[in-house]
């Protein structure tokens, strides 16, 4: 190891880095899920009470309650496997070929992830519902076709449309970072297109594949809006939670939070196991291979006809979205179109300043979170790949986590957990501040920053900052000169990814929102309550285009790379 | 990348300034109000108190009414409510229970009913709102809709009802919870109550998870019927949806929509205020004709209530509910029901 350099760190600093990185994730991560789980067996509880493990043997007795740990678990396998299908080879079309208005197509399909949260999957319900748009156009045209967009199905494709962009940024950020001179020595040796793509490229794609599977299990697993509205009796656990709670047996709610907990990380140590790890980084980072070209004009028109069809039925929910906001209230009733359309919805909500605070409050809080958790999912990856062992592993897991913690109920921790004042235990009232809610953001952004930047990271050689080290860069410099630049498709992607879903976040909102801090999506959920559908749609419109706005600019920013 | 570091961060900055600057006070007192009620009448609520109080600013937040209870309860460490406005008194007897809110003894309390009053003056209730039933008026014409709750259970409405997902609702709580204490009270125990239920599952489509959900089912014929009150209907019905509703012959719970101050609000004696103004004639004269609240209080004359109101006392039928046993056993009847009943009457 390079150690302390020209900057002349104390050494013992230098190793207790690690340490302390991981003691400030133990108590923004860990230390909630622990009060959690403490509060699950009864223990510092205010409703008093010795420890118990009362709830657990409920638990463990109910068959509704294996029933929606076990579809969980499967609703999550298939989500990945279907998000892998489309988003791969997605990545590879994109990334591969140059096809015409690829920069543009390929931004376009990526926006699935700004299709905001619970208005969202109700536009879904406009679009492929029971008399939604689909089914009505089908039906006009004559065809006798009906169905519901309920139960297992709707979720898994809701899932699926919403999940395939992790596969597909991180297939293509993965693909980006490749040297073109491997290949070129494989085509030199003989090897065929197929062994290529199974000898050479899929195995240097493996970080950036095994991090997309984690982050889409992990989503899954932690899924709330799709099972809440399609699910019905349906229950999975995150939607059997909320169930215990809204009934008030909280310590049922904990139990089910602790399963699920477990069973993340159970999911995580085995995927764990399928990464890996640093064995991949060998070889210098050179300029990726050059994009296939259509050499006929009937190709390249062919393939940009069917990057547009297929962009436009990607598209066909946000589109739903913009045409349920530009729906008076109360004017389509059986119609298969709305017979009005009008910008009375974008009135109301621009009537008051009001209206949109939410806005600007999701935005500041959305870019705060997200640089804060690039900073520190730097600082982890870094020392995480350094030190490995015991740290190393543990580092990496807490910046997994989060991603499988139902954002409700790590909001209930934190809460929890932050709202005596205790600093000799790492207890303060953040509670109704405005810095818990960032704060939360923080923590449920750490998955997406951290896992791009561990994948980009093992791509990346050490030797490189062993050499900027010896030429005599401090360690700064170095992050910043060398490692950042280098690291700039992965920090892109994940960083993207974290704001967008941050701008848009719901279930840590619901819990963790104050009045100076409510967001978008708050606004969104108090329309739907009274039933103002179109202002909702309209708000969600703001998200999308926020969203879409900064995924554009971010693309931009790589430089065509992502 | 430093470039496009230091652009974000100049970014950062601008919108982090806004947001302080945004979040400054402006010198009057904050008032927050925890509320099921709705933009509509918050809107109108707000507006009107700070012309009577403009050294007052309400602030409001919005969210369902199980929903206030549980922020409430998690915010105990660190109270940022000062009023809780609005719930069906059986959630908020659960707060009191919880000690979650504080005693205060408005003006107008002695014009309520007994019933009305908590004992201890941590609530009251301010608005009635009825339960009953809701068609789309498109489908089914005024002389076929249901009558009561049995009809309901009628072969032809079968695979036609949509239901707000009871967990989530305490308008939903209350008429099921209404359901089985009356089992309870006519035969002993829950059993042909919960009977009454698995028959009533099976005449449902669908449980949505929202109002609005229900809202735009019913108005586009993915089940023509529901249960759900008359507050909420009224101001559809008022903005033109095509949906007509039903008081139940046989008779209606009517839920007591109930206010408090909360426990350790930095501004009790404003949050009284507020609460003695929100049951003012004025109040509720607008609360009446500008969102479709029925007042508790009985004793207001005539030209302060819309024409609705009378129209709505001559027809609607009060049922005697035994709210202390909804209350007490609601909870673990509704995980019943969850359990043994959602989607088992084989519909």
């Amino acid at each position: 190891m390079s150690a302390a350099g020209a900057g002349g760190k104390a050494p013992q600093l230098q190793s207790l880095m690690p340490w302390l990185v991981l003691a400030f994730l133990v108590w923004l991560v860990g230390y909630p899920l622990l009060v959690v789980a403490a509060e699950a067996f009864g223990i510092g509880s205010p409703g008093g009470g010795g420890p118990t493990t009362e709830a657990f043997q409920s638990f463990f007795t109910r068959a509704d309650e294996w029933n929606a740990m076990w579809r969980t678990l499967w609703i999550s396998v298939l989500s990945t496997l279907a998000a892998a299908a489309i988003g791969v080879p997605l990545g590879f079309l994109f990334e591969r070929n140059e096809i015409p208005g690829r920069r543009l197509l390929g931004a376009l399909v990526a926006l699935p992830v700004a299709l905001p949260p619970l208005v969202g999957v109700i536009a879904f319900l406009f679009l492929y519902g029971e008399s939604g748009l689909a089914a009505r156009g089908l039906q006009s045209l004559g065809l006798d076709v009906s169905w519901r967009l309920t139960g297992a199905w709707a979720i898994l494709l809701v899932h699926a449309y919403s999940m395939y962009v992790y596969f597909y940024l991180f297939t293509r950020a993965g693909l980006s970072g490749q040297d073109g001179a491997a290949i070129e020595a494989a085509q030199s040796l003989g090897a065929s297109r197929s062994q290529i793509l199974f000898r050479v490229t899929l195995p240097r794609l493996r970080p950036a594949l095994a991090g997309a599977t984690l982050l889409t299990f992990m989503t899954s697993l932690g899924s709330f809006s799709a099972p809440y509205i399609f699910g019905g009796g349906f229950r999975v656990m995150t939607t059997q939670i909320v169930a215990s709670k809204l009934n008030g047996e909280l310590r049922m709610a904990y139990v089910e939070t602790t399963m699920l907990a477990l069973l993340a990380f159970a999911s995580l140590l085995l995927l764990r196991k399928i990464d890996p790890g640093l064995d991949l980084a060998s070889g210098a980072r050179g300029t990726p291979p050059a994009r296939r070209r259509l050499h006929s004009r009937g190709a390249r028109i062919a393939a940009a006809a069917g990057g547009w069809v297929l962009a436009g039925v990607l598209l066909l929910p946000h589109a739903t979205l913009i045409l349920m906001s530009l729906v008076p209230p109360n004017t389509w009733t059986v119609e298969a179109f709305p017979p009005v359309l009008g910008l009375v919805n974008y009135g109301d909500l621009l009537s008051s300043a009001e209206r949109l605070r939410p806005a600007l409050n999701s935005l500041w809080m959305a870019a705060a979170a997200t640089l804060a958790a690039v900073v520190v999912g730097v600082m982890a990856a870094r020392l995480s790949l350094r030190r490995g062992g015991l740290p190393g592993r543990a580092l990496e897991a807490m910046m997994t986590l989060p991603w499988a913690i139902p954002g409700t109920v790590f909001a209930l921790a934190l809460a929890a957990a932050m709202s005596v004042n205790a600093p000799w235990v790492g207890r303060f009232v953040l509670v109704g501040t405005l810095w818990i809610l960032p704060l939360a953001y923080l923590v449920r952004s750490l998955p997406l920053t951290g896992r791009s930047i561990f994948a980009g990271l093992r791509q990346l050689d050490p030797r490189l900052e062993e050499a900027a080290a010896s030429l005599g860069a401090g360690a700064l410099r170095t992050v910043l000169q060398i490692v950042l630049p280098l690291l700039r498709p992965a920090v892109i992607a994940g960083a993207g990814l974290a704001f967008i879903t941050m701008l848009g976040d719901f279930v840590t909102s619901i819990v963790l929102y104050t009045y100076d801090t409510r967001p978008i999506s708050i606004e969104i959920q108090s329309s739907l309550r009274i039933q103002e559908t179109g202002i909702a749609a309209a708000y969600g419109v703001l998200l999308m285009v926020l969203s879409a706005v900064a995924f554009i600019a971010w693309d931009d920013r790589a430089g065509g790379r992502l | 990348m430093p470039n496009a570091l230091g652009r974000l961060s100049v970014l950062l900055c601008l919108v982090a300034a806004a947001a302080v600057a945004g979040c400054g006070g402006d010198g009057r007192t904050p008032l927050v109000v925890y509320s099921p009620h709705g933009r509509d009448l918050l809107t109108v609520v707000e507006q009107a108190y700070e012309q009577t109080r403009p050294d007052v600013d309400v602030r409001w937040l919005d969210m369902g009414s199980q929903e206030v209870y549980d922020r409430i309860r998690s915010e105990r460490a660190n109270p940022q409510a000062d009023v809780w406005f609005g719930g069906p008194a059986t959630i908020l007897a659960r707060g009191a229970a919880e000690g979650l809110l504080a005693p205060s003894e408005p003006s107008w309390a002695a014009a309520l009913d007994p019933a009305d009053r908590h004992p201890e003056g941590l609530y009251y209730t301010l608005y009635q709102t009825p339960t009953i039933i809701v068609y789309n008026r498109d489908a089914i014409g005024e002389d076929e809709a249901p009558a009561d709750w049995d009809d309901l259970l009628d072969e032809r409405w079968h695979d036609e009802v949509v239901i707000r997902d009871p967990l989530a609702s305490g308008t939903m709580r209350t008429i099921f919870g209404k359901i089985l204490a009356d089992s309870v009270i006519e035969t002993g125990s829950t059993e042909a109550g919960f009977d009454w239920l698995r028959r009533l599952d099976g005449q449902t489509r669908e449980y949505v998870h929202s109002p609005a959900v229900l809202h735009e089912k019913l108005t586009r014929q993915e089940g023509v019927l529901t249960l759900w009150e008359m507050t909420d209907t009224l101001s559809l019905i008022d903005r033109g949806a095509p949906i007509a509703y039903r008081f139940p012959a046989s008779g209606t719970a009517v839920i007591q929509d109930s206010v408090g101050v909360v426990a350790g609000s930095d501004s009790e004696d404003e949050a009284e205020a507020f609460i003695d103004w929100l049951g003012s004639p004025e109040a509720l004269g607008l609360a009446v004709a500008e969102a479709f609240r029925l007042p508790a209080r009985d004793d207001l004359d005539a030209e302060v209530l819309a024409p609705w109101v009378a129209d709505v006392q001559s027809r609607l039928r009060r049922a005697e509910v035994d709210w202390r046993m909804i209350e007490e056993n609601g909870a673990a009847w509704m995980a019943e029901w969850d359990r043994a009943v959602r989607g088992q009457g084989g519909g």
